[in-house]
C-alpha cells in the first residue's frame, strides 16, 4: 500500500467529459470500422446465397414441367393381338417396333385432323414424340388387354427438342444443325402448340421416375436415385449414430487420458478434414475389392458415407457431452450412481439435443456427398430400375441423388443440364428439411439447468 | 445456547465413525494433503476450517472417494469407515458413496422434477419396493430437509426452478434419501444468502441426530454455530483438531489463534 503511493508519481490529469480525447476517438473509430467490416462480410455472404438460390431456381424450375403431346390411337387388333384371344403371352411377342406403325398413323391422322400440312411422313413423324412413346403404349395395352381394338387417347412426352423449343432452349438456328429434328418438325410443332395438342404440364415423373438413356432426356427422373439415397442414409444412420455416440461417450467419460487416447483424439479431428474422395477409394479397397460386396450397391455407399460421417458425429457428440456441467456428474456420483448410470441417466439426456443436431448435420452432409460414390461405381450407368424390396434396395446397383445430378450434368444434351439443376432443387429441399428437423429436435429436447 | 450444546455433547455417544491415518493426496506429484489424522465422530458435526487451498475440500472428497474421478489424483494412507479400509481393493466406490452422501458447494439439482431428484437415489439402489414406498421415502427426505412444506404442492415442478436456498435443501434431501450414514458437505452455504444459510444450518443441527456430518466451511461463525468438533487445516496439514468450543475460545496452536481472529486467511 505504501509502495503504491510512493511510486504513483503521475497525478491524474483533469479532462472534460464533454469532449472526447484522442484515445477515445481512435477507439470509437476502430469500433465503427470493425462493425462496417462485419456488415460488409455478412452482405457478401447474403448476396452470394441469393445469387445461388436465384440461379438454381431460374435454371431448375423448368425441369419440373414437361411438354406433352395428346394423340388418339386406334389399337388395331390385327397388329397387337393377331390371334384375337387376348392371351398375354402371345401379346408380349409384339415388341415396341410393332406399335410404331400405329403411332405414326395416329400422329399423321392427328395432323390431318388439325388441318395442318407437312412433308414429313412415317418414321420421321415420331421425332416429335419421346422415344419411349411406343413402350408407353405397349405397357398400357399389356396392363389392360381390353383396350385392344379401341381408340384410346394417349398423352405422350414430347421429344426433348419440342420440349426445348417450349422452354426456349431450341430455336430455328439450332435446329438447322440438328440431324433428327428438321425445321419442318419445328414448324409442325409450333402449329400444334397453337392448336393446343402440344402443351406444357407439371411432370411428376421427374420426381418419382427413373433415369433414362442419353437420347431420351425427357424421360429422366430422380426417383430411383432418391431411393438409393434413402437406403444409403438408412445405413449411415443405423451405423454412424450408435458407433459414433458409443465412441464419444467412451472417449469423453471413460477413457484414461494418456498418449494413446490423445493420439486417437487428434486423428479423429484429422479424419474430419480428410477429402471425401479418399474415403471413396478406401471403400473401394475394403468393401468391394476385399470384402467382395456388390459394386454400385447403396449398402456399400452407405458404409463409405458412414466412415465419412463418423468424425462429424463424434466431434459434435463429444462437444455436447463436454458442455454438460460437471456438477451434474458429481451429483449423480455423490449419490452412489455408477459412472455408467451417471452418464446414461443424466449426462446423455442433457447432451441429446447436441447429439441429434450433429447427427442430422452429418447425415445432410452425407446425403450431398458425391465424390465417394464415383469411386464405388454409383455413377455412369442408368439407374432405371426400382428396387424390388428391402434387400434389393440395399444390394442392387443404384445411384444417389448427388451422383445422379453429376451424371446428368456431364451428359452432352442440354436437356440433361436442365434436369441437373432441377435435381439440385430437390436435393436442397431435402437438406433444408433435414436442417429444419434438426432445429425442431433441438428446441424440443433442450432443457435448462 | 452454548450451555445447551454442552449438555447435548455430553449426552451423545462419541463412537468413532471414520478414522484416518497419515492420509496424503497428491495431484500429479504436488502434494495437496501431507499426512492428515482425523477421527470423525458418529452423530456429531465436524467442521473443517482453514484458508483457501489448504486441502479441506480435498480431504473431504477422500472420505467418499470422489477424488477417484480425477485421473491425476493419488491418495495414500488409511481411511476407515466403521473399521473397514475404504481404499481397500475389494471396496467398490459406488457402494461406498451410497453410505457416505455428499452435498456440494453449488446447489446442483438434476434438471428433472423435484420428485425425481429425490427418488433417483432410492431408485438406483433399489431401496423401495413399490411406488407407495417411494412416495413415502421422498416425503420423509423432504421433511427431514425441512423443505416439504414449500414443495409438497409442486413435486412435479423442475428442481432447477427453486430458489438457491431451496435448491440446496433439495440437494440435502436428495443425499438423505439414499439413507447414508455419513453426510459430507462442501461449503454448502457459500452460494446462499443469510436467511437460506440460517435454514441450512438449522437443518445441519437436526441432521446430527441421525448422521455423522462433516462440513467444510469458510465461515468461522458457521463452524462455531453448527459443529461439535473442528479441524483447522493449513497448507495441507491439520494443525489442530479439538472440540469446537476449545478451538474458538482457547486454541493451542498460534496459527489457529491467528486464523480465527482474522489476522490471516
Amino acid at each position: 500500500m505504501t509502495d503504491a503511493t510512493a511510486e504513483g508519481g503521475a497525478t491524474p490529469q483533469r479532462s472534460s467529459l464533454l469532449e472526447l480525447d484522442e484515445r477515445t476517438r481512435k477507439r470509437n473509430a476502430a469500433e465503427q470500422r470493425f462493425k462496417l467490416y462485419g456488415i460488409g462480410a455478412i452482405a457478401v455472404g447474403v448476396l452470394a446465397l441469393l445469387f445461388l438460390l436465384i440461379t438454381i431456381l431460374i435454371n431448375g424450375v423448368s425441369a419440373f414441367q414437361q411438354t406433352f403431346v395428346t394423340v388418339e390411337i386406334e389399337l388395331l387388333e390385327e397388329r397387337l393381338d393377331p390371334e384375337g384371344n387376348r392371351n398375354l403371352d402371345e401379346m408380349r411377342k409384339v415388341t415396341t417396333f410393332g406399335y410404331n406403325p400405329l403411332l405414326e398413323a395416329a400422329v399423321a391422322a392427328k395432323i390431318e385432323a388439325l388441318g395442318l400440312e407437312t412433308e414429313l411422313t412415317g418414321g420421321a413423324l415420331r421425332a416429335l414424340l419421346s422415344g419411349g412413346s411406343a413402350s408407353q403404349m405397349r405397357d398400357a395395352v399389356l396392363a389392360d388387354p381390353a383396350l385392344v381394338g379401341q381408340t384410346v387417347e394417349f398423352r405422350f412426352l414430347a421429344s426433348s427438342r419440342v420440349d426445348g423449343y417450349m422452354k426456349g432452349r431450341v430455336t430455328a438456328e439450332t435446329v438447322e444443325r440438328d440431324r433428327n429434328f428438321t425445321p419442318a418438325h419445328l414448324e409442325l410443332a409450333v402449329a400444334m402448340v397453337e392448336r393446343g395438342t402440344i402443351e406444357k404440364r407439371f411432370n411428376m415423373a421427374f420426381i418419382t421416375g427413373a433415369d433414362a438413356s442419353d437420347n431420351r432426356p425427357e424421360q429422366a427422373g430422380i426417383g430411383v436415385s432418391m431411393i438409393g439415397s434413402f437406403f444409403m442414409m438408412l445405413v449411415v444412420l443405423g451405423l454412424s449414430l450408435p458407433i459414433g455416440v458409443a465412441a464419444s461417450i467412451y472417449l469423453e467419460e471413460f477413457a484414461p487420458k494418456n498418449r494413446f487416447t490423445d493420439l486417437i483424439e487428434v486423428n479423429i479431428s484429422n479424419l474430419a478434414a480428410v477429402p471425401s474422395i479418399v474415403f471413396g477409394i478406401l471403400g473401394l479397397a475394403i468393401f468391394i475389392q476385399f470384402a467382395h460386396l456388390p459394386q454400385s450397391a447403396p449398402l456399400v455407399g452407405g458404409l463409405v458415407l458412414t466412415l465419412m460421417t463418423l468424425p462429424t458425429i463424434i466431434i459434435s457428440t463429444r462437444a455436447s457431452l463436454k458442455s454438460v456441467p460437471p456438477s451434474i456428474r458429481a451429483a449423480a456420483l455423490g449419490l452412489g450412481a455408477s459412472k455408467m448410470q451417471a452418464v446414461f441417466h443424466h449426462v446423455l439426456p442433457l447432451a441429446m439435443p447436441g447429439i441429434l443436431t450433429g447427427t442430422i448435420i452429418g447425415l445432410a452432409q452425407a446425403l450431398g456427398e458425391t465424390a465417394p460414390l464415383l469411386l464405388i461405381g454409383m455413377v455412369g450407368f442408368i439407374a432405371s430400375n426400382y428396387p424390388d424390396g428391402v434387400a434389393s434396395g440395399f444390394l442392387d446397383p443404384n445411384s444417389g441423388m448427388p451422383a445422379q445430378i453429376f451424371e446428368w450434368a456431364k451428359r452432352a444434351d442440354p436437356a440433361f443440364y436442365e434436369r441437373a439443376w432441377g435435381g439440385i432443387i430437390i436435393l436442397l429441399a431435402f437438406m433444408l428439411t433435414m436442417n429444419i428437423l434438426a432445429i425442431i429436435l433441438r428446441r424440443r429436447f433442450e432443457r435448462r439447468w | 445456547m452454548n450451555n445447551m450444546r454442552a449438555i447435548d455433547r455430553s449426552n451423545t455417544t462419541h463412537d468413532i465413525k471414520i478414522s484416518s491415518k497419515d492420509v496424503r493426496v497428491s495431484y500429479a506429484g504436488t502434494e495437496a494433503i501431507k499426512g492428515v489424522d482425523v477421527d470423525i465422530l458418529d452423530k456429531a458435526v465436524t467442521a473443517f476450517i482453514g484458508p483457501s487451498g489448504c486441502g479441506k475440500s480435498t480431504f473431504l472428497r477422500c472420505l467418499n472417494r470422489m477424488n477417484d474421478t480425477i485421473d491425476i489424483c493419488q491418495v495414500t494412507g488409511e481411511i476407515k469407515l466403521d473399521g473397514v479400509d475404504i481404499y481397500a481393493k475389494s471396496i467398490d466406490p459406488v457402494q461406498l458413496r451410497a453410505k457416505v452422501g455428499m452435498v456440494f458447494q453449488k446447489p446442483n439439482p438434476f434438471p428433472k422434477s423435484i420428485y425425481d431428484n429425490i427418488a433417483y437415489g432410492p431408485r438406483i439402489h433399489g431401496l423401495t419396493k413399490n411406488r407407495a414406498e417411494l412416495d413415502e421415502a421422498v416425503e420423509r427426505s423432504l421433511r427431514k430437509a425441512a423443505i416439504w412444506n414449500e414443495v409438497k404442492d409442486r413435486l412435479d415442478a423442475p428442481g432447477t426452478g427453486l430458489s438457491g436456498g431451496q435448491q440446496q435443501r433439495l440437494c440435502i434431501a436428495r443425499a438423505i434419501a439414499t439413507s447414508p450414514e455419513v453426510l459430507l458437505m462442501d461449503e454448502p452455504c457459500s452460494a446462499l444468502d443469510p436467511i437460506a444459510t440460517a435454514q441450512v444450518e438449522e437443518l445441519i443441527d437436526e441432521l446430527r441426530q441421525s448422521y455423522s456430518v462433516v462440513i467444510v466451511t469458510h465461515s468461522m461463525q458457521q463452524a462455531a454455530r453448527v459443529s461439535q468438533k473442528t479441524a483447522f487445516f493449513h497448507l495441507g496439514e491439520v494443525l489442530e483438531y479439538d472440540d469446537t468450543q476449545k478451538i474458538f475460545t482457547n486454541p493451542d496452536n498460534e496459527k489457529t489463534q491467528e486464523y480465527i481472529t482474522g489476522r490471516f486467511g
